[in-house]
């Protein structure tokens, strides 16, 4: 999968999910405020923000892998950091990036609108939640939480990944750091023309 | 015998296997006992200070608290479960109080096997044994060991843009979409400046004749020998014998595949 | 290879990205162990050459290459992806982002892995490699804590590591101190004693080269050859055109230029040394005269008394008058950007009380403070919150009339529509103090505004500084700046004050600029010279 990628691509990729990496954890600090307040449905709100490096690593980078490579290193990342998330967190990522890759995988890499991206989001979401339900346990709790919490995470990979993330490689484009990526060339295009 | 020697990606992989397994089973003993023995473990092989130990446990701690509650409050309602109390629509059940408490043990059981990991583990050494021990692609190894040298001036340029913004006289966010704009403020920038500087690494790094090829002779060699396996077979018959254990005295309960 | 075949050979190069065309039909050759200069003004395309020379380009972007370049009689095309890389080395300007590794020791690895060096080997190499360059006690330091001197050193460690037939310099000191900078070219010196090399250097300070370089190749803003010559003809006859194409000159050529203008420089061609511009001068007293300053203090606006800091500023004690022009030097490590901060605001003091207007900095409103007090960033982007040029001056304006007209001063007018991010090095800056300079504060505190940018840009945000009737308190390394613009300067060395005073006591002063690892200006440094041999001649 990485023969055909050029080492600026893996390195800006991976500095996204440093970036990221860093942003996930302190968002689980926020996470565990919505979490003493709501229960472990809190959580799901803010679920989606987890996914948005591969959203933003797919539609900035497009190639096949890297929403599944990104949030693989951003776990990774995690992992040496050393906040404690021990290496099953690799693990998650890993599927969590397969999610959204799913969904890019679904059209070829070739479309990356909107709509996609919220998709992709979604994907993540439904990934995680499969896994979380077999390692967190959810069938200890009743059918109809986990219903909720299920709706509320796809609502939230929807919106806190797939918009968000197209909201920030947007912002991004227009200061030129993109100039070299499909996302960036994109861009220039739409100034120029 | 320390449990900084360990082979990382053995070190990960025997922690990863173990909590899976862990993960089938809904009882409180058999998490009880994996905790008593990765502690011991920790503070016996691992020589960690106690300080940290607890300072990482600290979070978990709230974490496995919120999923008792959890559990108590929306449990999953079987046939013959002993109501205890009922207000509402909330229902209280001794079997979902048990549920709730496996499932909080289990947290801190998943977290002290973490902890173990982490307070053992070099970053560098979890790389590089990634590459030589799991074939990780170097291209990907060293672009994520880059990426990582980039933290401390990430954590640098963050804190120069607070007060960059101070200076501007930028108010503070209240608003949900204040919030939004202030989030932009600083994540743009900070990813601008990495984005340029990821590519100025990659070109110093391609001068210096890496082409991501995957025979590498290694400077630092990470090793494998008979101490890594003796610690995947210790810890995989550990969480075997608590089940084993669990079992024994009747506490075990699968995961039956509910839905 | 033949003897006296040249060791590279570039014929009809061209390199075009995204359908615009860098340089063209460019053609020359290199022989083994020269060492040249590569000149041009900005956006010429300099950086570009020395990619395709080591085969970097256009691998590594979208770029389409013609023409072709030889490296000892073979092909570029010939070498396997990476091989030419352990012939041809290259040192980056940044030093924070040429690495891969956490470690010095490390880091040299990296590159002897990338070439099989069989292990039992590596150690004796990395050794040697940092003793060359002086970094042997720094083998297993972190590399996030070394200083920009020492990064750019351990740079050329992992090049000389290689043991490499040719060395690329890309602006290897745009990031250092003075200093370090003399350093670096020390150690280039000294190991091209002992082990020859071709050397290609790109680069803005001339001066603590021009020993070291033969040859001067130089691309004008369209990417074609300029001049392509030995260093005396290059500088002695065409710098005149050079200046006119921007391209930077060693200081004593421009002393000559502005000599031979003003008809106080006799000699036929331009000096390359001091002694030689003193020499060709008719009337150097002439030369000479400084216009004095007019230095009468207004009140006071900022106090500091007794301050102490994050453990590290010591007893500091200082005024700044109302208009008054002020310079901070010292080391890397001095302290200097500490100082700053606290005067902003920005860090808590351990001892010590800073008023300013009269009223403690900590009693201050930080939405009152902020309009009287601004503070410009090292790197302008720090400082920019908005999506558009135009945005970022009106922001927090109440009077938008006066936006267009500050975009004049600061010549942005035709960019008020872009990106801040997306301007150029200079533009940034100039963008970054018109922010600051819409507020009409009492006192502006700078962080190296000249920083990384070029002559004319540096220029022109010092003239505007000048005109501004409030107070400037800038931090900089550039003793040219200090002697022509500051009315105080002030030297901070491990922390203490050791100096202030005007720039002409201080230049009096030769234990403080010993202690501080500071230079003198050119100008002071000729008539030093001067004296020097009037004496000599008297005697």
């Amino acid at each position: 999968m990485l023969a055909k990628w050029k080492l600026r691509e893996v390195i800006v990729l991976s500095v996204l999910a440093v970036v990221f990496a860093v942003v996930y954890l302190l968002f689980l600090q926020l996470g565990n405020v919505l979490f003493g307040l709501f229960g472990l449905i809190g959580y799901d709100i803010i679920f989606g923000i987890w996914f948005i490096v591969s959203i933003i690593a797919a539609y900035i980078i497009r190639k096949p892998g890297a929403a599944f490579l990104s949030e693989t290193v951003a776990a990774t990342v995690e992992v040496m950091l050393g906040n404690a998330v021990g290496p099953q967190l690799i693990i998650s990522g890993m599927i969590q990036g397969l999610g959204a890759e799913a969904v890019f995988a679904a059209t070829k890499w070739k479309n990356y609108s909107t709509w996609v991206l919220m998709a992709a989001g979604m994907g993540s979401s439904v990934f995680s939640f499969a896994w979380g339900f077999y390692v967190s346990g959810f069938a200890a709790l009743s059918p109809s939480y986990v219903t909720a919490m299920f709706f509320v995470r796809l609502v939230s990979g929807a919106l806190l990944a797939g918009l968000l993330g197209k909201y920030l490689s947007e912002g991004l484009a227009k200061t030129g750091a993109l100039n070299s990526f499909p996302l960036g060339k994109e861009h220039k295009r739409n100034v120029t023309v | 015998m320390s449990l900084h020697e360990v082979n990382p990606s053995i070190k990960a992989f025997t922690i990863v296997i173990s909590i899976l397994i862990l993960s089938a089973f809904f009882d409180p003993i058999t998490p009880i006992l994996i905790i008593l023995w990765t502690v011991t473990l920790t503070f016996v092989f691992g020589r960690v200070s106690l300080k940290k130990w607890l300072l990482l446990l600290a979070p978990f701690l709230f974490i496995a608290v919120i999923y008792v509650w959890s559990t108590l409050l929306f449990p999953r309602l079987q046939e013959g479960d002993h109501v205890i109390w009922q207000w509402g629509f909330l229902t209280m059940t001794a079997e979902g109080f048990r549920r709730g408490v496996s499932l909080g043990l289990r947290v801190l059981s998943f977290a002290t096997l973490s902890i173990m990991f982490t307070l053992t583990t070099k970053p560098t050494d979890f790389l590089l044994s990634l590459m030589q021990q799991c074939k990780l692609p170097p291209k990907l190894a060293y672009g994520i060991m880059a990426g990582y040298r980039f933290l401390p001036l990430i954590k640098e340029e963050f804190q120069i843009l607070q007060n960059a913004h101070r200076v501007r006289g930028v108010a503070r966010a209240r608003t949900i979409s204040e919030k939004m704009q202030q989030l932009k403020r600083y994540v743009i920038p900070l990813l601008a400046g990495a984005i340029r500087k990821a590519e100025r690494t990659a070109l110093a790094m391609e001068s210096k004749g890496f082409t991501g090829e995957k025979n590498r002779i290694f400077y630092r060699e990470i090793k494998l020998s008979y101490i890594d396996w003796l610690f995947f077979i210790l810890m995989i018959s550990a969480v075997v014998l608590s089940v084993c254990i669990s079992w024994k005295f009747g506490y075990l309960q699968f995961y039956n595949g509910e839905l | 290879m033949l003897p006296f075949e040249p060791q590279i050979k570039v014929e009809d190069l061209g390199f075009s990205y995204e359908d615009s065309y860098i340089f063209k039909d460019l053609s020359f050759s290199i022989l083994k162990n020269q060492s040249l200069f590569l000149l041009g003004p900005s956006g010429s395309g300099k950086s570009t050459l020395a990619y395709c020379l080591n085969k970097l380009y256009p691998e590594a972007v979208d770029g389409v290459i013609t023409g072709k370049i030889m490296f000892e009689g073979k092909n570029l095309n010939d070498f396997k992806p990476g091989e030419l890389n352990q012939k041809i080395g290259i040192v980056f300007q940044d030093p924070e982002s040429q690495f891969c590794m956490l470690t010095v020791e490390e880091e040299v690895a990296f590159g002897l892995e990338n070439f099989h060096v069989p292990r039992a080997e590596m150690e004796a190499k990395i050794d040697r490699a940092l003793e060359w360059v002086g970094l042997q006690a720094e083998k297993k330091t972190v590399i996030h804590t070394l200083s920009g001197g020492q990064k750019q050193k351990l740079a050329l460690a992992c090049v000389l590591a290689l043991e490499p037939e040719v060395i690329i310099l890309d602006e290897p000191t745009a990031n250092l101190d003075p200093q370090s900078s003399t350093e670096l070219v020390e150690t280039i010196t000294k190991l091209r004693k002992t082990r020859p090399f071709t050397l290609i250097v790109i680069e803005h300070k001339l001066d603590d080269w021009i020993e070291l370089i033969d040859r001067c190749l130089v691309l004008d803003s369209t990417g074609a050859i300029l001049f392509d010559g030995i260093t005396l003809q290059c500088f002695g006859e065409f710098a005149p055109f050079l200046k006119k194409e921007g391209i930077w000159l060693p200081k004593v050529v421009e002393a000559g230029i502005s000599a031979k203008n003003e008809g106080f420089y006799k000699g036929e061609r331009l000096p390359l040394r001091t002694a030689e511009l003193l020499s060709g001068l008719e009337d150097s007293s002439a030369f000479f005269k400084k216009e004095s300053k007019n230095t009468t203090l207004m009140e006071p606006i900022l106090e500091v008394n007794g301050l102490y800091a994050r453990g590290h500023l010591k007893n500091i004690t200082l005024r700044i008058h109302k208009g008054e022009k002020i310079a901070l030097v010292g080391q890397n490590g001095s302290g200097k950007t500490t100082l700053s901060k606290c005067l902003a605001g920005f860090l808590p003091l351990t001892k010590g009380e800073i008023q300013f207007l009269g009223v403690p900095l900590s009693k201050w409103k930080e939405k009152d403070l902020y309009q009287s007090l601004g503070y410009v960033f090292q790197n302008p982007e720090h400082q920019f919150i908005t999506d558009c040029v135009y945005e970022e001056i009106a922001f927090g304006l109440s009077q938008r009339a006066i936006v267009s007209s500050v975009l004049e001063t600061m010549n942005l007018q035709k960019h008020a529509g872009a990106h801040p991010f997306a301007l150029s090095q200079g533009q940034k800056r100039r963008l970054s103090v018109a922010t600051m300079l819409v507020h009409e504060q009492e006192l502006l505190i700078l962080d190296e505004p000249t920083f990384g940018q070029d002559a004319n840009t540096a220029h022109e945000i010092m003239s505007v500084l000048n005109e501004k009737n409030g107070a400037v308190f800038m931090i900089t390394h550039d003793m040219e700046l200090v002697d022509q613009y500051a009315d105080t300067v002030y030297v901070l060395n491990e922390g203490e004050l050791i100096f202030s005073g005007t720039p002409e006591r201080l230049w009096g002063k030769r234990d403080v600029i010993e202690r501080a690892r500071l230079k003198l200006p050119f100008r002071k440094q000729l008539q030093n010279e001067m004296v020097r041999r009037e004496i000599h001649v008297a005697t």
